[in-house]
């Protein structure tokens, strides 16, 4: 396989994995510690080593490659361009807000409110085209979970 | 102009959601009936037999539910979690009696309230077709030749096999490797494959492998025969200091939140009596070799702290634990 | 045998249970293709519907909805990557690729296809060899079970695209979330961090809608500019020769399925990825690499979670004892309407034998003719600008958490875990990995745990046991040999083998 760069912020994250592995490693232990081969923590132990070790394996693998293009602080900008541009941010908050709003407001007003608003944020206009969306799908979801399957919805 | 229709609609939908909740009656949606116990097991034949009965007198439906684990304690705490608007209820067994003496928990149906006692069974000791015992007194036999060899099988500390176990212990010696299951089914499917040695079970789920000859039935847990179990010995005739336990069998039964609306508790009393009272269902019950209860209100109580007193003060006795039930401000029987 | 001929077409001739049958095909499909609604939800709603019709009409439409569902999974699974039910999840892994090449609608077609034909043997085996089979699923002890979710998780290996160590942290990742809750022997709690909400566990559904669904619908977000590939409707359905090309394998993923359905416990999920497994291993040239839209990719998993609906009804109908979720709410719909599920069944009731394989051949059909209609439709779907696409998925994904349990934590995991997975693809880490975990993880756990006691917590004795019985045996060589195929022994001696030739 030939030696690829890092991508920004992979050792980083390789690492954040490792500690995690770490974190669950001490979890499992504190289940049952050492006590029995046949406890509810052996399992937990077992595969919490497993992850221990790939973790490392795989640690070490992105440090024998190449560094990532930017280092230091021009990769965490690098980063956050790349994974967080403003649209993404922009949805994410909509996403969030929908699903906290949906206990005040209840299902259907959240719903709409959030398809129409996400939609035309997305595609910058359109307001028409995502009302006329959003109120068909409403339509199919009443028409399917309450209706036929009496799901419940906040 | 369009735009205006197409926004008068979305907000004519949006105020129809937030309006139409508010105008219905118990039950509102999908009633989510959660039975802790594997499918196929006891509890699980005996709920989904009763349901289509409930839905009937209360006009909701019920979906079950089966979450299973921790001896019933993960499907009875979640109901203990959920909403308190009647929409979710417990479809359980006996066991929550047993947490606080276990420390499985620190619930017992003294924590819920209590919709309905349906009915008790009685337990039987089942074996493999093919196994070389053929009675109890064989069976105690091999286990004091080779100690902790035959393998028993268990639903979790607190199930019924663990509490029987207990109760034969006390007065004599059985001792076994014991192979959790996630309930009575998958316990029985093991036992079939020759997987287990025997298992204590609920008469319930037994009762057709018994009779169909691909389980054998060592012993019945009471002091004389079951009817729906004939030939099968009651356990008092190699065991006969267990009279002092006995009568004792699994119960099933309704439970819900204490702080559930007063509607919604009332409704569902009277709905799962008069089904619980049909004839199919007692028929069902009867024919399975259950016995019917149909308690509710103080009846069920007494019955419940009674259940409670005598079978933790006999596993206390039994050396199965070491909390002592008065410790918990549980009466002796 | 001219007796249970007419109960065999009893289905076929009468018209109502005829129209019932293909009415719950139809909706069942429509059920299977929402991520969060489940067939057994479904049938568990059917049970008390229909708790006032005569039996083998309840039966008809029930049957219907279960053939329906388990294939519906596939759509979501190939048009948006979101499993529409965990037997699906291995279809995503080359159907999505192929819509994304512009062949969804071929992707729709070959899984009608290859689903039927899995349904359809599955009905075969059951039909003639229930007893038997079902015997033989009973000598299945714990240590068996191990076995095979130790074999599923070793899948890891075929995978893990890429690095095989994050394929295999991957999926310790997932057995350790599936592993999240009260433990089933002791219950004590496991990883709940002292919180009450975690006892219960993380629902495998919420993990799967979350890394794939909404994990996908934020990758999206990012490849906006993309325009969506024009859809090529010619040629959905798969030409004969096509059908033929693949029969081999279809016939091998179709008996796989059929048995690892017949184990109580384990069913269509599992089915599907194990035969997937085997597909990528014993498919030297496939039309794609795998992963990026191998017809033989949809080809084995779909058979196999088809297939898998047969080989539940075995135990079901030779004992009374489930194969799976679904078919234990059957047995609750017999015992409903006076029927004994037991051993004394089919010897009290042959009729209810013979018209269920009726019924199930008869579902599969019109899963042929329902599968196949409206795919160009389907296909357009795809075609959806994702600036729409990607909040409906949210919402679908989102309705779809919310009615496992009502709970809206669970939707909160549900994008936690997308956004999770949104930063573990793109370091490289599989989803299909996490997923096995979760699904394998608990039961090598218990299965362990069993049997550890069955054998006094002994480790020899427990090895022992592993190589003495012959089931045992058989299933531990297949393990070793699995786990020695991953590892670069093998690659270095196919090298020197190729160096000699």
């Amino acid at each position: 396989m030939p030696k690829q760069r890092r991508l920004v912020g992979e050792l980083a994250f390789a690492v954040l994995m490792l500690a995690l592995s770490l974190v669950i490693g001490y979890l499992a232990y504190q289940i049952s510690g050492f006590s029995s081969i046949n406890s509810a923590g052996a399992f937990p132990l077992g595969v919490s080593l497993i992850m221990l070790l790939s973790a490392l394996w795989f640690v070490i693998e992105a440090i024998a490659r190449q560094p990532a293009e930017a280092t230091g602080l021009a990769a965490l900008r690098q980063f956050c361009r790349e994974h967080f541009p403003p649209q993404v941010l922009g949805f994410l908050g909509l996403a969030v807000a929908y699903l906290v709003g949906m206990n005040w407001l209840s299902f259907y007003p959240s719903t709409a409110l959030f398809l129409i608003a996400s939609m035309v944020y997305l595609r910058k206009g359109g307001v028409l085209i995502a009302a006329a969306v959003t109120v068909l799908t409403i339509l199919l979801v009443y028409l399917l979970f309450t209706l036929v399957f009496s799901v419940y919805l906040p | 102009m369009i735009k205006k229709i197409l926004a008068g609609i979305t907000l004519g939908a949006a105020a129809a959601g937030l309006v139409l909740p508010a105008h219905a009656e118990y039950p509102q949606r999908n009633i989510q009936a959660v039975v802790p116990w594997g499918a196929g097991g006891a509890t699980d034949i005996v709920m989904r037999s009763l349901i289509p009965h409930v839905e009937k007198e209360l006009g909701g439906k019920f979906i079950i539910n089966n979450r299973t684990g921790g001896t019933g304690v993960i499907g009875s705490n979640y109901v203990l979690t959920q909403r308190p608007d009647g929409h979710t209820v417990l479809l359980a067994a006996e066991n929550a009696q047993l947490y606080p003496l276990l420390g499985l928990a620190e619930f017992d149906y003294g924590d819920f309230h209590t919709i309905n006692i349906i009915g008790q069974n009685a337990a039987v000791i089942a074996a493999p077709a093919d196994s070389p015992y053929n009675s109890m007194a064989e069976l105690l036999a091999a286990a004091k030749d080779k100690p902790s060899t035959l393998r028993m099988g268990v639903t979790g500390a607190g199930g019924l096999p663990g509490s029987v176990h207990a109760m034969i212990e006390a007065v004599d010696d059985l001792k076994v490797r014991e192979v959790t299951f996630a309930g009575d089914g998958p316990g029985i499917t093991a036992m079939l494959g020759g997987h287990l040695d025997f298992m204590p079970l609920s008469l319930i789920a037994a009762k057709e492998m018994i009779t169909s000859g691909k389980l054998k039935g060592l012993a019945v847990v009471s002091a004389e025969e079951n009817p729906a179990l004939p030939g099968v010995a009651p356990i008092t005739d190699a065991l006969p200091e267990m009279k002092k336990f006995l009568p004792w069998g699994p119960f099933w039964g309704v439970w819900v939140r204490q702080d559930t609306p007063d509607e919604a508790k009332q409704k569902l009393s009277e709905a799962f009596a008069k089904a619980v009272a049909k004839d199919e269902f007692q028929s069902f019950l009867t024919k399975m070799g259950a016995l019917p209860l149909n308690l509710s209100g103080d009846e069920a109580k007494q019955y419940l702290d009674r259940w409670q007193s005598v079978t933790t003060w006999s596993l206390y006795e039994a050396g199965a634990t070491q909390t002592s039930p008065e410790g918990l401000g549980i009466p002796k029987p | 045998m001219s007796e249970a001929l007419s109960y065999f077409t009893m289905a076929w001739f009468d018209l109502g249970l005829l129209g019932l049958t293909a009415l719950g095909t139809f909706a069942g499909i429509y059920i299977g293709a929402i991520p969060g609604l489940s067939v057994t939800m479904a049938v568990s709603i059917l049970v008390s519907f229909t708790f006032g019709w005569e039996v083998n009409q309840a039966l008809a439409l029930i049957v219907g909805i279960y053939i329906g569902g388990v294939y519906g999974g596939s759509r979501s699974a190939i048009l948006l990557n979101i499993p529409g039910a965990p037997s699906s999840v291995a279809t995503a892994f080359d159907g999505y690729p192929l819509a994304k090449r512009g062949e969804a609608g071929r992707a729709i077609g070959l899984s009608t296809v290859m689903s039927v034909i899995g349904g359809l043997i599955g009905v075969l085996v059951l039909a003639s060899a229930a007893p038997i089979i079902g015997n033989l699923a009973l000598k299945f002890a714990p240590r068996d079970y191990f076995l095979i979710a130790g074999i599923g998780l070793l899948l890891v290996g075929s995978l893990a695209q890429g690095s095989l160590a994050k394929g295999i942290f991957a999926a310790a990742l997932g057995a350790i979330i599936g592993m999240v809750g009260m433990d089933p022997v002791t219950a004590e709690g496991r990883f709940t961090l002292g919180n009450i909400n975690l006892m219960g566990g993380i629902h495998y559904v919420v993990v799967m809608i979350g890394l794939f669904g909404v994990a996908e619908a934020l990758g999206m977000l990012h490849n906006m500019g993309v325009a969506p590939v024009k859809q090529k409707v010619d040629k959905i359905i798969p030409s004969f020769a096509m059908v033929m090309k693949f029969l081999p394998l279809s016939i091998r993923t179709s008996l796989m399925g059929t048995i690892i359905g017949v184990l109580p416990g384990v069913g269509g999920d599992i089915a599907a990825l194990m035969a997937y497994d085997h597909a990528k291993r014993s498919v030297k040239k496939p039309t794609r690499p795998f992963g990026e839209g191998a017809y033989e990719g949809l080809v084995a998993p779909e058979t196999a979670n088809s297939s898998a609906v047969g080989g539940a009804y075995v135990p079901m109908l030779t004992l009374g004892m489930p194969g799976d979720a679904v078919t234990a709410v059957i047995i609750g719909a017999l015992v409903i309407h006076g029927l004994n599920p037991g051993p004394m069944l089919m010897v009290e009731n042959p009729h209810i034998f013979w018209f269920t394989v009726g019924n199930l051949a008869l579902a599969n059909i019109f899963l042929l003719v329902f599968g196949l209609m409206g795919i160009k439709l389907f296909a357009k779907l795809v075609e959806i600008p994702k600036a729409m696409l990607i909040p409906l998925i949210l919402v679908l994904c989102t309705v779809g958490t919310y009615s496992i349990n009502s709970s809206m934590m669970e939707v909160f995991w549900m994008l936690g875990f997308g956004i999770a997975g949104y930063f573990l693809k793109t370091f490289g880490f599989q989803m299909g990995p996490i997923i096995l975990g979760v699904i394998l993880g608990p039961l090598m756990d218990t299965s362990y745990r069993q049997a550890m006691s069955s054998v006094g917590d002994d480790p020899l004795a427990f090895l022992a046991s592993l190589f003495t019985n012959p089931l045992s045996l058989i299933l531990t060589t297949g393990l070793v040999l699995i786990l020695l195929s991953n590892t670069p022994l093998m690659g270095l001696i196919k090298k020197r083998r190729a160096a000699v030739a």
